[in-house]
């Protein structure tokens, strides 16, 4: 992807190239110092929540749902995995990656492989398919453009997401067997 | 004001309280929780970096109108207005960029239109794949994802199509 974007700009535009990438640079510079903020707060309450033992608690309330989506995992595993499930559920965007990256973290203990494993696509997958269930910034956005009903999104946003994360969870169940079955 | 901005302040303060009731010391356990949100960014930096250059470059380079353009009677046929083409393909890749191309197609067809409510449907239910997949997998050893970008950029297609499907009935 670089090398093509390159090449064409090669052509079109050769001082944007070199301008593009100290922007993007910059830019994730920028990223970075805002998520230091966002992780120190999130990862604080992580701490609290797994404190007073109500991570445990979650963990075995999700615990069949999580069985089922990511197979044989640890304790530990669960009770992270069952916090970035639940901070999605709920909406709160910003506390989905922290709890995902330390579910990822014990995934990757597990795992001990350079090939992912199910249990990590499968996190993945269903973070990147957004099940935020209410769009607060859209909502937020549309008002400030003159919508007079800015929030008629929220059910078509729900059943688009329901339908599209139901598949992409079918389908990393589907691609694992397939692969698992090249393997042998 | 939604409700869903009361969520997170209540669950903190419940939150609170439980730590309380459990005799949790809250300030050190918070503190020391927090710690770790460094090392944790020095981790996913690299690949923050490189994923935004080539974001930035892809743009830059005019590739992202070609690609549009290409795409474009592809949308026609899954039902997908041809004016949010471009809004589709950068939306796997960049969260700030999608925005702001909400927000041109709000000003030029205006909030309320079909068009902008299939594209604010369309931002609700995807997210910036490859970005959730670099600081995801920046935490692992794994090199080979396997079908784990594949899959997620065919549920967020679904979920696009499904999107302009339902804004028609709703």
């Amino acid at each position: 992807m670089v090398l093509s974007s390159l090449v064409t700009l090669l052509f079109i535009n050769p001082e944007d190239s070199i301008n593009a990438m100290m922007n993007a640079g910059s830019d994730a510079v920028n990223l970075v110092f805002k998520l230091l903020g966002i992780y120190c707060v999130w990862l604080g309450i992580i701490a609290l929540v797994d404190a007073c033992g109500l991570s445990q608690k979650i963990a075995s309330l999700l615990d069949p749902v999580i069985d089922w989506l990511f197979g044989k995992t640890t304790p530990d595993t669960k009770k992270y995995i069952a916090l970035n499930l639940s901070a999605n559920l709920l909406g709160m965007g910003n506390a989905c990656t922290p709890t995902g990256l330390k579910a990822m973290n014990e995934l990757d203990k597990l795992n001990n492989s350079t090939t992912a494993s199910m249990a990590m696509i499968m996190l993945v997958v269903i973070n990147a398919t957004g099940i935020q269930l209410i769009p607060t910034t859209i909502i937020g956005l549309r008002q400030q453009y003159g919508s007079t009903t800015s929030s008629d999104i929220i059910v078509p946003t729900i059943i688009a997401t329901l339908i599209s994360t139901l598949l992409a969870i079918f389908l990393v169940k589907f691609c694992n067997k397939i692969f698992k079955r090249a393997k042998r | 004001m939604s409700v869903s901005v009361f969520i997170t302040p209540i669950l903190i303060i419940l939150l609170l309280l439980y730590c309380a009731k459990k005799k949790v010391n809250a300030y050190g356990t918070f503190a020391n929780g927090a710690k770790g949100a460094i090392q944790l960014c020095l981790d996913i930096f690299p690949f923050l970096v490189t994923i935004f250059i080539a974001i930035q470059l892809f743009n830059a380079s005019g590739l992202t109108d070609i690609t549009a353009d290409l795409l474009a009677p592809l949308m026609g046929v899954l039902g997908i207005p041809t004016e949010l083409t471009e809004l589709m393909i950068i939306r796997p890749f960049s969260g700030s960029g999608s925005l702001v191309l909400l927000e041109q197609i709000y000003t030029d067809y205006g909030a309320d239109s079909y068009i902008a409510r299939c594209a604010s449907v369309i931002m609700g239910s995807s997210d910036t794949i490859f970005y959730v997949a670099t600081i995801y997998f920046s935490q692992t050893k794994a090199k080979r994802l396997l079908y784990a970008i594949p899959v997620a950029l065919i549920a967020n297609i679904v979920a696009s199509i499904i999107a302009c499907q339902v804004c028609r009935i709703f």
